[in-house]
């Protein structure tokens, strides 16, 4: 039983750190990105390509996957996001960022192939840890990074002052003068180091697999509806519930009913609290 | 001499007609032979598509070389569909109605395979099916659908026996994934061993996708498993199998499902020595005898190919022989036929008993449509792969 739960806070710790993504570009663009589990995806086969493939040291294979997710995200938002937003309000964006997301998966498909890879051992150990291995803690420690590095940005940091501002009221901050097209972009850098970082920490766990990113799209998806859109602690516990849940649908009624479980919380949260957990209304002047 | 001139118009007219017509069948003579290949060449489930490919476009060039069949040359129409079901029907429709084609090869994969079947049945049209599911051939649903491949159940069938004959072991996991096949495959193999009295100890269906195995392993163990038999093709899942049985230094054997011998598990082992005490349903042409040779068919085919494969064979080579083997009878069919109608073409095929490919021996009937013959369904050492073949497990035929 003690696995099961140590498996769940794992991947959980996974969806948590998708959720964060979303939540870090959603607060600037209002955008759902189709692309978010893609980021963590290519931390993972990056990370697992620099440092088994290219036999480079491991924190240079950190800083090659952190960098590939944000440059991805980057190209996600100069292409997918900003073109789209400035010309219409309708969610477009769903479509472009659906078209990035199937062009980048099937671009990993055909250059890292089909079949899973391994990822590198990170630290000197063996084995069989069973529960103290680091396949189970790594996702955890990077959630927990990511979770504190963001709440540090945006209690401490000018940028993080600024992107609040635009989460909040995009035309109230460009009145004030603050570029929220240079914001968006650097929200979505952001965004893309966290979810490199959690992919490449998670990489034991999941192999370098190109198929993981529609699959951490929806999980993280479901984590942050749970969570509550824009709540950074909603995605933090949204992610590790699911993961828990799942875990435990899984052991206690077999692996079928694994996916029905997620969405099944998903539709109960949409119907009971439809904000999420730690969502807030949206109050809409009539 | 108004008959007259009647007279030389009408002859005019009948030697236009006969002119025309002797054209016309100098032209169908020359009219290539069109073969549609459904290929999953990329996507998730391109490995043994791009291994069978190799083996089609092969034949396709040596039939060519020697003048074609029937005087007419061969035209290959490949589609790749990705491994998606929506792809390969639509790609059908596009080889039947727009390319006529004569016959179609594939889709590789069955789940591609269960959407195509019927639509190309539905047009007349030949097929080749490459695909293992049971429900993929029937003599009467699918008359012009002929099996080149084993099936689920031979592979089953084989492992069964190997667990329970050869291993002597009796309290049996059965392990799915969460995909179609692996449901029911495993419901299927729960099926077959029923009607050999012997009920599983426990049944598990785990996602492909699972990260850890550990509590699984753990129910198996206290059910008091002595073999684990998985019906997956996920080399990730079947790869957390043996790294768990490993790290719980667990030494069940492990019998299924030929993917457990896959190039793709090694990698992600966490140790060699991981994949020990595992035996893959295989075939006997690309199984080394005890002298250590690969039956001469095999050889022959292997040589003629290896230049066009780069001098190595680093992947499993019985995809390669099932590619060539399936324009060689074509090639036969047709021949047989006298002709590429597709009537004629179905009876040539349902008349086709003992026919020696490389991959195996290939025998259909009025209402046969599965040839792949069970003597030549063999279990396999997996971690003993050598040039796209495997070493035959102790006390397996």
């Amino acid at each position: 039983m003690l696995t099961v739960i140590v498996y769940g806070l794992a991947i959980g710790a996974i969806y948590a750190a998708t959720a964060l993504v979303y939540n870090v570009m959603y607060s600037t663009s209002k955008v759902l990105s189709v692309t978010t589990g893609h980021i963590p995806m290519l931390g993972g086969v990056f990370g697992a390509y620099f440092i088994a493939g290219l036999g480079l040291p491991i924190l240079v294979g950190l800083a090659g996957a952190i960098a590939v997710g944000v440059l991805f995200n980057l190209l996600t938002e100069i292409v997918a996001v900003r073109r789209v937003l400035a010309r219409s309000d309708e969610h477009l964006w769903l479509l472009s960022t659906l078209a990035v997301a199937t062009m980048i998966s099937q671009v990993m498909a055909l250059w890292w192939g089909t079949e899973p890879k391994p990822f590198p051992r990170l630290i000197p150990q063996e084995f069989a840890q069973g529960i103290g291995d680091q396949k189970y803690w790594l996702p955890v420690l990077a959630a927990a990074v990511c979770a504190g590095s963001l709440e540090l940005f945006y209690r401490r940091t000018m940028y993080g002052k600024l992107f609040i501002a635009t989460s909040e009221d995009a035309f109230a901050a460009r009145a004030r003068g603050i570029n929220t097209d240079r914001v968006r972009a650097l929200s979505y850098m952001l965004s893309g180091a966290l979810g490199g970082l959690a992919g490449f920490a998670a990489g034991q766990l999941t192999f370098a697999f190109f198929a993981l990113g529609f699959a951490l799209t929806l999980n993280g998806f479901i984590a942050i509806a749970v969570g509550g859109l824009g709540s950074n602690l909603g995605a933090v516990i949204g992610g590790l519930a699911l993961g828990m849940m799942s875990s435990f649908a899984t052991y206690l009624f077999g692996g079928e009913y694994q996916q029905t479980v997620a969405i099944g919380i998903l539709i109960l949260v949409l119907v009971i609290k439809p904000e999420g957990l730690f969502g807030s209304k949206q109050v809409r002047p009539v | 001499m108004f008959t007259f001139v009647r007279g030389i118009r009408i002859l005019s007219t009948l030697g236009l007609a006969a002119l025309i017509t002797l054209g016309v069948a100098h032209a169908q003579g020359k009219e290539p032979i069109k073969i549609g290949w459904l290929s999953s060449l990329t996507g998730p489930l391109s490995s043994a598509a791009i291994a069978e490919n190799k083996g089609v476009e092969f034949a396709v060039d040596e039939i060519n070389k020697r003048g074609g069949i029937l005087g007419r040359p061969v035209e290959l129409l490949t589609r790749d569909t990705a491994g998606e079901p929506t792809k390969a029907v639509n790609f059908a429709n596009q080889l039947i109605h727009s390319d006529k084609v004569h016959i179609i090869m594939g889709p590789v994969n069955s789940g591609e395979s269960l959407a195509t079947v019927g639509v190309i049945a539905k047009a007349g049209v030949p097929n080749l099916i490459l695909g293992a599911l049971e429900a993929l051939t029937d003599p009467v649903k699918y008359p012009r659908a002929f099996r080149m491949i084993v099936t689920n159940g031979q592979w089953i069938k084989a492992a069964n026996n190997y667990a329970i004959d050869v291993l002597k072991k009796q309290k049996i996991a059965i392990v799915g994934d969460t995909s179609g096949y692996g449901t029911a495959s495993a419901k299927q193999a729960t099926e077959m061993l029923d009607k050999r009295g012997i009920k599983p100890v426990i049944s598990l269906i785990i996602d492909a996708n699972k990260a850890d195995l550990t509590d699984e392993f753990t129910k198996m163990k206290a059910a008091g498993t002595d073999v684990i038999m998985p019906w997956s093709a996920a080399t990730s899942l079947l790869a957390r199998m043996f790294n768990t049985r490993g790290e719980m230094q667990w030494d069940v054997p492990i019998v299924g499902h030929p993917a457990l011998m896959a190039l793709p598990v090694k990698p992600l082992l966490n140790k060699p020595e991981y994949w020990s005490n595992a035996f893959g349903a295989g075939y006997l042409t690309t199984t080394y005898d005890e002298q250590g040779k690969l039956p001469q068919r095999t050889t022959e085919l292997m040589e003629k190919l290896r230049p066009a494969l780069g001098g190595t064979i680093d992947f499993t080579f019985w995809w390669v022989q099932v590619g060539y083997d399936s324009v060689k009878v074509i090639e036969h069919a047709i021949t047989k036929a006298g002709s590429t109608d597709p009537a004629a073409i179905e009876k040539a095929m349902s008349e086709s008993n003992g026919l020696v490919g490389s991959y195996t021996t290939y025998s259909w009937g009025p209402t046969k449509r599965d040839a792949f013959p069970d003597a030549e369904v063999v279990m396999n050492v997996a971690g003993s792969f050598k040039e796209g073949s495997f070493r035959l497990a102790t006390g397996s035929k």
